[in-house]
């Protein structure tokens, strides 16, 4: 595990999560046991925002390292079907649809239709909703529910205007609240983290399920916190969520699709994490048979370098990811938004694609001399480099009261793509330190 | 490259038990005529870690290479009350022993955070560089593009090539780069309490600046006792504004009142509850209180002992602040430089400026009886003596190990046992008066 201080670090070290990693970590390494090792695909490509990063965080929490990042195209052109998650964050759902279209559609239902696991927070949620009946949405129609917030003509919002509302056909999505609210049990008996208390998460624009009767909840709203904003008087805004699904698990063919409206992935939150937690391990306790077939993956590699010439390269990962960090702390004090399709940038994210790389970065420096992933570690120091570049540019820009939004959508669309290069080379690395896993192909079901 | 220094019996990769809270990060040492920079571990055998004691001691050990050190103390960047401060120590080009100039403001808190306990540089670089210390990365970087700056031109240039207005640059003017007696370091644009001409060491190594900057957090040992401890200090401690309460010299109404016509704001250093930096406005009504107008509209006077110089002369405080401006500018020790010119008063910017331009040293500085660089003694004049000269001497040491400033632990009546302690929940060390002079006199033995 990495080290991480503040309340990131205090929220990693909660030991709800301990049953999750243990029972992965101890999972059959040549395919047998109670539950399997799963692989594990995280969507970053259009319109995801920075919540994917969160599900490598959860994952690297719960011990589970066989985790690669696709786009769109990976998707569409089959590249799901060595994997046994998919795991979908928040971002602009419209971007991500079009981006996936129709062959990324079907995909996506092969994959769970053959036993593989969905689990969608936000964006990713709203994605797959049947109740979601109109293009490009429609091909992705896989969890039965629908969604309580959506209405033709809402009510002007008291605050977060520029986050409050998302066209929607003829009618327009809408959020009575946003930021953290708790959630209680459902459906799904034997959820440990729940414990006869109810746990929190945030609600970022997430759906309010209106959930099909023969899916099964896992979480319901149960009330608000105050560390929310509120575009909706209070007791409005509670009257429309609260006893609604929050989460629900739903049967696709022979696999599972879960969706939340809140961010159970979110690092902040280790028993919302542990709530995402239990259904993964629930989909992975069917026994090992149930994994599917490890065909190599065919993403990285690249020129080997000596240990000398890997040290060198990560001291300029080095190097540029502080530089850039520095810039990133400073932008975080302008008064500036960028609105990228339909999902609104605040500064403060481009610092947390660097710190994520940034805080991983002590362990592949200790690692990357004996393993070389020389090809990968030049493309990263380059790739960094171009960060501090448009990353001063950027800051440039906003200083001398010009339009930045070009410069932030290249800072931010390069930033997505390096910082999941990074955690491919580090899952890579962790991966690998993990001796004893499934490196060999297995037998499909 | 890494290695141990100075002790041959310390074991690679092992470091004393104190130095994991406090400080992190080794010693870096930086070779300016190779053009290199080394990681060194701290000694193990530095009980206290890597305060100025123990920068003696490699000044001693490294003499030939005509060191320069830059280093904090214990609680420097902490919440203890004053603890802004960090140190300088080479040999004063007037007297050719060490001397110690104090970083304050927020320097001393940015070399903490800068990623290395205690910097170490060594030789001369045969064309101009910079160095810039960033979360554990040491960059020369060329500086033929601010040769001949100014110390305000060359904060701005290095602020806006590395994009950021936060990090902190201790620099030296064109004085400094002609290696005059007179020269001192600046930090940021506010000149410094460097009263020993290293900004003349800096010149002589083809150093135009050393700048810090690191988002790094500071571990305690016991983090809760020592937040608690830190904060339950504060209750009692003098929260005061200008100079007046520390210095004594202006007669009736003193600095404060002399200044008061131009006076804009006060300004405390790193985590002080008196703020002594007095602004004042020349350039703009002082009543101005936005920051979008004149663009420069004043200075900061950081250093009461060179407004004294003046106002004891007869000048007019705009005068003064004037001729304090190009000294800063220049990078003229102001003290020194204001003593020089205090006793005749100008008024005309043209006569001001062509008086500190025609300046030359040395200039002899008013050093406490047997306490200067001649006799063997390594602080500067920056903290006002006191009644007792082994109370000043004291007071000096006690602050440099702790990182708290001087000024605040003579003059704002806090019990410096009461800072003493903290080093226990901080680093698990007892510190005594005794102690830090057993220190002091080991190293210098």
């Amino acid at each position: 595990m990495i080290t991480v201080r503040g309340r990131l670090g205090k929220a990693a070290r909660d030991p709800v999560l301990e049953r999750y990693r243990g029972a992965f970590l101890s999972a059959g390494s040549c395919g047998r046991g109670p539950v399997f090792y799963p692989r594990v695909a995280i969507y970053t490509g259009a319109g995801a925002s920075h919540s994917w990063i969160w599900f490598a965080d959860l994952m690297e929490r719960m011990g589970l390292y066989d985790v690669t990042f696709m786009v769109e195209s990976d998707i569409s052109s089959g590249g799901l079907d060595a994997f046994d998650f998919l795991l979908v964050g928040g971002g602009d759902t419209y971007a991500m649809a079009e981006g996936l279209g129709r062959e990324g559609a079907r995909a996506i239902l092969r994959f769970v239709g053959g036993g593989g696991l969905y689990l969608g927070s936000c964006a990713g949620a709203y994605l797959v909703l049947t109740g979601v009946d109109l293009e490009p949405f429609t091909p992705f129609n896989l969890v039965r529910g629908g969604m309580l917030n959506v209405m033709p003509d809402p009510p002007e919002p008291r605050c977060l205007e520029h986050k409050y509302l998302a066209r929607y056909g003829e009618e327009w999505v809408f959020h009575p609240v946003y930021g953290e609210v708790e959630l209680g049990p459902g459906g799904v008996g034997g959820v440990p983290c729940f414990d006869g208390a109810t746990v929190r998460a945030p609600l970022f624009g997430g759906p309010v399920i209106e959930e099909a009767s023969n899916d099964e909840v896992l979480a319901r709203f149960a009330g608000l916190s105050g560390r929310a904003a509120f575009p909706w008087p209070r007791n409005d805004a509670l009257q429309l969520v609260n006893g609604r699904a929050a989460a629900v698990v739903s049967a696709f063919g022979e696999g599972t699709a879960v969706v939340s409206g809140p961010h159970l992935e979110h690092p902040l939150f280790p028993r919302a994490n542990a709530l995402g937690a239990e259904a993964l391990l629930r989909h992975c306790s069917r026994g090992s048979g149930w994994a599917r077939e490890r065909r190599p993956i065919g993403r990285g590699g690249g020129e080997q370098v000596d240990g000398e010439e890997a040290a060198r390269l990560v001291q300029e990962v080095k190097r540029q990811v502080s530089n850039a960090r520095i810039v990133a702390f400073g932008l975080e004090k302008m008064p500036v938004t960028w609105r990228i399709g339909l999902k609104v940038w605040e500064p403060e994210k481009v610092r947390m694609f660097l710190d994520y790389a940034w805080c991983r970065l002590p362990f592949v420096a200790q690692r990357a001399a004996s393993v070389h992933p020389g090809g990968q570690l030049e493309h990263l120091a380059g790739g960094y480099r171009a960060v501090t570049d448009l990353a001063r540019s950027l800051k440039t820009r906003i200083e001398s009261g010009e339009d930045s939004q070009a410069e932030a959508e290249s800072l931010l669309g390069t930033l997505k793509e390096l910082t999941a290069a990074f955690l491919s080379v580090y899952f890579k690395l962790r991966l690998e330190e993990r001796t004893g896993l499934p490196e060999k192909p297995r037998t499909s079901r | 490259m890494r290695r141990n220094l100075p002790s041959e019996s310390a074991v690679p990769g092992v470091m004393g038990v104190v130095m994991d809270f406090m400080y992190y990060g080794d010693i870096l040492v930086v070779d300016l005529e190779a053009g290199t920079t080394e990681e060194v571990e701290i000694d193990e055998a530095w009980e206290a870690g890597p305060v100025l004691p123990a920068a003696l001691e490699l000044f001693d050990k490294h003499a030939q290479d005509d060191p320069l050190l830059f280093g904090s103390g214990i609680l420097t960047g902490t919440t203890a009350p004053a603890s802004c401060l960090g140190f300088a120590l080479g040999a004063s080009p007037i007297t050719g022993g060490p001397a110690v100039a104090p970083l304050n403001l927020f320097a001393g808190a940015e070399m903490k955070l800068s990623g290395f306990s205690m910097v170490l540089i060594k030789g001369n670089s045969p064309g101009p560089v910079y160095l810039w210390l960033h979360d554990g990365v040491a960059d020369l970087v060329d500086a033929s593009r601010i040769t001949g700056k100014d110390t305000w031109q060359t904060c701005d240039a290095v602020r806006d090539e590395m994009g950021e207005q936060l990090i902190q640059v201790i620099s030296i003017g064109p004085v400094g780069e002609a290696k005059s007696d007179l020269a001192s370091f600046s930090i940021n644009y506010w000149g410094s309490g460097d009263n020993a001409a290293l900004g003349a060491l800096m010149g002589a190594k083809n150093l135009k600046a050393v700048a810090l900057r690191g988002l790094g957090m500071i571990d305690a040992e016991d983090p809760e006792e020592f937040y608690n401890r830190t904060m339950g200090l504060l209750p009692g401690l003098p929260s005061e504004k200008s100079f007046d309460w520390a210095f004594e010299g202006l007669g009736e109404g003193g600095l404060d009142a002399w200044l008061g016509p131009l006076v804009h704001r006060y300004r405390s250093c790193f985590a002080c509850p008196c703020a002594c930096n007095t602004f004042v406005k020349y350039n703009e009504d002082p009543a101005v209180m936005g920051s979008d107008g004149v663009q420069e509209p004043g200075l900061m006077v950081t250093n009461p002992a060179a407004a004294l110089w003046l106002g004891q002369g007869g000048w007019s405080p705009e005068g003064a602040s004037r001729a304090m401006e190009a000294m800063a500018r220049a990078g003229v020790d102001v003290v020194r430089g204001s003593r020089e010119i205090s006793a005749e008063p100008l008024e005309a910017p043209g006569e001001i400026a062509a008086a500190v331009e025609a300046l030359t040293g040395p200039a002899e500085a008013a050093w406490p009886p047997g306490e200067g660089p001649a006799e063997g003694g390594i602080f500067g004049p920056w903290t006002p003596p006191s009644s007792s000269g082994d109370r000043w001497l004291e007071v000096n040491r006690a602050a440099y190990v702790l990182g708290v400033c001087p000024l605040f632990l003579a003059a704002s009546g806090v019990e410096r046992e009461d800072l003493l302690e903290l080093c226990v929940p901080a680093a698990g060390i007892k510190l005594d008066a005794g102690g830090i002079k057993e220190m002091f006199d080991r190293a210098r033995a």
